[in-house]
């Protein structure tokens, strides 16, 4: 169920007999067809425990189930809406970042502080996404949002990619994420280059980055 | 020479070889590499420009980005416009300079009256030299011509930039409709004569002359 880019802010979905969509409740711009909007209690798979796990982690953006025969078109806040397709690897964003996404990716929550130790719990901190953040998996394609565009940066062995955590949106593959600080005595004295915190990503996959160091 | 690419419209992709340039403070927002970053303070060199500095007000952080790779850099969403300077001198307001080869002179200027309805300043800040520059704006922006036939009247708030030999002065329209409340809402414009470029925005800051 791809979707296709209608404008920068807004993308649209078919769906089908026999497929879900899930997207932000109140996502929704305009359908034609046979649609119907459930608001989705557990917030998207997993059950209850699911729901349960998101409400801990703080990851329980309200979502609503879309189901039927015809076209929707999904667009949130005037924010840029970016499409990412999985073929098969993890979407690693954060909840409110996700405009819609296909039924046939497994969600997730996962702990910063398991990819990239102590570390990985200070970048929640840093970029304002607390501890836990979402995952998604599987074949499928997800429409995120950012501020002001979306630069995808490929990330290879060898070739890691420093990221200003404010302007982080989303990764995907095998990436391992450490935060480096370049804190000296310039920073402690208010004359730093305002680059004192960068987010590391090594490894395999892919960062989106968004053209603004703004908060949706 | 570092160069300046577009990466869409609203994020500007530098690649280094072991130069540098000058960029607004904190406006990186990813880069492949090795990249340093140090604070400076824009407008001018050396102790002239501090104390210049010091009086206009026409003050920006800048920091001196230096390394081998590419660097990313993006303002708030803003469009990034690119500019190559020939040894001309381009005059800029310091809010919509967001990046520049470090082979480029920064320095202020004195522009009059403009300033003062603009919100900001009676200054404004040049850049001078061969090499490229990238500038903020707000929407898209549009490169108008001036020739000593066309002179241009611009909305101070609309306003980012100019190259060339221009005489700016500050108009006022405001009469008597103006002082009962009926004024047509633009009271003042800048008035460019001569040879040369202006750069204005679709979009309008706000200013003083926008309250009247």
């Amino acid at each position: 169920m791809p979707f296709n880019i209608l404008t920068s802010r807004m993308v649209e979905a078919q769906v089908m007999p026999g497929q879900t969509l899930f997207s932000q409740r109140g996502a929704m711009l305009a359908y034609r067809g046979d649609v119907r909007f459930t608001p989705s209690i557990t917030g998207g798979q997993g059950g209850v425990r699911g729901m349960i796990g998101r409400r801990v982690a703080n990851e329980a953006t309200p979502l609503m189930t879309v189901e039927g025969q015809g076209t929707v078109m999904f667009g949130h806040g005037g924010h840029h809406v970016h499409v990412i397709d999985l073929v098969g690897d993890t979407l690693y964003v954060e909840s409110d970042r996700l405009l819609a996404f296909d039924g046939s990716l497994r969600q997730g929550t996962m702990f910063l502080g398991s990819q990239g130790g102590v570390m990985g719990m200070v970048r929640g901190q840093v970029t304002g996404q607390g501890l836990f953040t979402t995952t998604l998996e599987g074949h499928g394609s997800a429409a995120v949002m950012a501020h002001g565009g979306v630069l995808e940066l490929p990330i290879g062995p060898g070739r890691p990619v420093h990221v200003d955590p404010q302007a982080y949106v989303a990764h995907r593959g095998d990436v391992r994420n450490k935060l480096s600080t370049a804190i000296g005595w310039r920073e402690m004295v208010g004359r730093g280059s305002g680059e004192a915190f960068q987010l590391e990503l090594s490894g395999t996959g892919m960062v989106y980055v968004q053209a603004s160091e703004e908060k949706l | 020479m570092a160069q300046f690419r577009l990466q869409g419209s609203r994020v500007l992709a530098v690649d280094l070889t072991g130069d540098s340039v000058k960029a607004k403070n904190g406006a990186m927002v990813a880069y492949e590499g090795e990249m340093t970053f140090k604070k400076r303070t824009g407008g001018g060199e050396g102790l002239r420009g501090m104390v210049t500095r010091r009086l206009t007000g026409e003050q920006m952080a800048v920091m001196e980005v230096k390394g081998h790779g590419t660097c990313y850099f993006a303002d708030r969403a803003s469009e990034i416009n690119l500019v190559s300077l020939q040894g001309e001198k381009l005059y800029v307001e310091s809010s919509n300079l967001l990046c520049t080869d470090s082979a480029l002179r920064t320095g202020t200027s004195f522009t009059g009256l403009r300033g003062s309805a603009q919100g900001n300043g009676l200054f404004t800040t040049t850049v001078e030299g061969t090499g490229q520059a990238a500038l903020v704006s707000a929407g898209t922006a549009v490169v108008l011509r001036v020739t000593p036939q066309t002179p241009l009247q611009v909305d101070p708030g609309a306003y980012i930039a100019h190259t060339g030999g221009l005489k700016q002065h500050f108009q006022a329209g405001v009469n008597f409709r103006a002082l009962i409340g009926e004024s047509g809402g633009e009271s003042f414009q800048i008035r460019f004569e001569g040879d040369g470029l202006v750069y204005v925005q679709p979009s309008e800051r706000n200013t003083i002359g926008g309250e009247v």
